[in-house]
């Protein structure tokens, strides 16, 4: 699994931010400048091509922070 | 496992239908420029066809067909079967197929009904019209798929950027000479909430308050009668269904990847087609697509992708095609069919 740093940057680039964010494990989703529909699929599709995880709209929305995807990526990774 | 093949089915002929109108992802506000070209970059679509006012799916069938038809040299009498699969209707009932019999002046002695799917609907087209001709005692078949899927009165900006109307028609003849034909199905309606209008049919029955718009979990606010996508649960059915059912179907036909000359998927959105891509590990330039041009057309994606990008490929000689729907239901199909010269309209304007 990588490090929290190759998990923010894979997430910067799925998440396709119009304008440049600076990311952080506390950061919480809600507040991202661009965290809609749009964000949750690109999301998706990372965990699933670079870490092999199949997470849910539902996970999704159970996580406060980035920190929380980042983890549960892990749990479902080990 | 729903597998199957088909023998003695030749691919006779193509048209495919969309409306005239042409309308832009990015035609907005410039405030909004930065946003629009964000979904764009990550749905791949820019342009969809969009239907007039009053204009139906079935206009844009008629168009299609009586053009097919004129190419083939069919006479009318001589096509026994028409199957419409489709989820745009003209009426709740009767059937759109037995309308366009007759407005396409075949005889009374046509076989006609529909067939409710949506994005999946192509192969299940195919497989239908081709089981019942595969016998030889029906000869000619014509299979219509398509849908009129835009909604220009929603507020629901990520279905109104997404929909593009069109109709396809292609022709299937009994021929002991042609190749076989192969399918692969499946079906998971645990799903059935993924894609859905939700009032109006039995379950449901329309009443007034259906028709104002109400907020959803989402806060959109949407009549009872819109259509309910929920975009996470498509993405991980398609992502999680399509790359094992094409692999399965290979393995079916004793097909490998390099047999296969063009692999057609259903034009969902970008994300989703580069995931299913690359899981199959297949080249960009053996996948074409026509989201950017006509966004999701949903179960005339697939062939509406075979005229606007595969027509000169495909007139030149033989070709393999895998073919793949997938939606609504939740539902897939795919198919390998072999093509040799068939008729093929240039795309139709109406």
């Amino acid at each position: 699994m990588d490090t929290i740093a190759d998990f923010i940057a894979n997430f910067t680039t799925a998440v396709d931010f119009q304008d440049p964010v600076e990311l952080r494990a506390q950061s919480v989703l809600v507040e991202l400048p661009e965290w809609d529909s749009l964000a949750a699929l690109g999301v998706i599709v990372m965990c699933d091509m670079e870490y092999g995880v199949t997470i849910t709209g539902s996970d999704l929305k159970g996580c406060n922070s980035l920190g929380d995807v980042f983890a549960l990526v892990a749990a479902r990774k080990a | 496992m729903a597998q199957a093949l088909l023998a003695n089915i030749r691919f006779a002929g193509l048209a495919s239908c969309v409306p005239r109108r042409a309308v832009s992802n990015l035609d907005c506000a410039p405030e909004k420029r930065l946003e629009r070209e964000r979904l764009v970059r990550n749905i791949g679509i820019q342009t969809r066809r969009v239907c007039e006012t009053g204009q139906a799916f079935s206009d844009l069938a008629e168009r299609a067909a009586n053009e097919l038809i004129a190419g083939l040299g069919w006479a009318k009498g001589d096509i026994d079967a028409l199957i419409v699969v489709t989820q745009s209707p003209d009426y709740v009932i009767p059937a759109t197929a037995i309308i366009l019999q007759d407005r396409l002046g075949l005889a009374h002695t046509t076989l006609a009904f529909d067939i409710n799917l949506g994005c999946s609907g192509y192969p299940y087209g195919l497989y239908v019209l081709g089981s019942m001709l595969s016998a030889g005692c029906i000869r000619r078949g014509l299979v219509v798929v398509g849908d009129k899927s835009s909604n220009p009165e929603s507020l629901d900006n990520g279905l109104l950027s997404l929909f593009g109307d069109a109709a396809t028609v292609t022709a299937l003849a009994h021929d002991e000479s042609a190749p076989r034909m192969y399918f692969d199905f499946g079906s998971d309606g645990s799903g059935y909430e993924a894609i859905i209008i939700p009032a109006g049919g039995q379950r449901v029955p329309l009443r007034p308050e259906h028709l104002e718009r109400l907020p959803g979990k989402d806060g959109i606010p949407r009549k009872g009668t819109d259509v309910i996508l929920d975009g996470p649960a498509i993405l991980n059915f398609s992502i999680r269904e399509v790359p094992p059912a094409v692999e399965a179907l290979l393995a079916f036909a004793a097909c490998s990847r390099d047999q296969v000359d063009y692999f057609v998927f259903h034009q969902a959105n970008r994300m989703i087609n580069e995931t299913i891509r690359r899981k199959l590990a297949l080249p960009a330039e053996k996948v074409p697509a026509s989201l950017h041009d006509f966004g999701n057309t949903s179960s005339a994606s697939v062939p509406v992708t075979v005229t606007v990008r595969l027509r000169e490929a495909l007139l030149s000689g033989p070709r393999r095609l895998l073919m793949s729907g997938f939606g609504v239901g939740l539902s897939w199909a795919s198919c390998i069919v072999d093509l040799d010269r068939p008729v093929l309209s240039p795309l139709i304007e109406a």
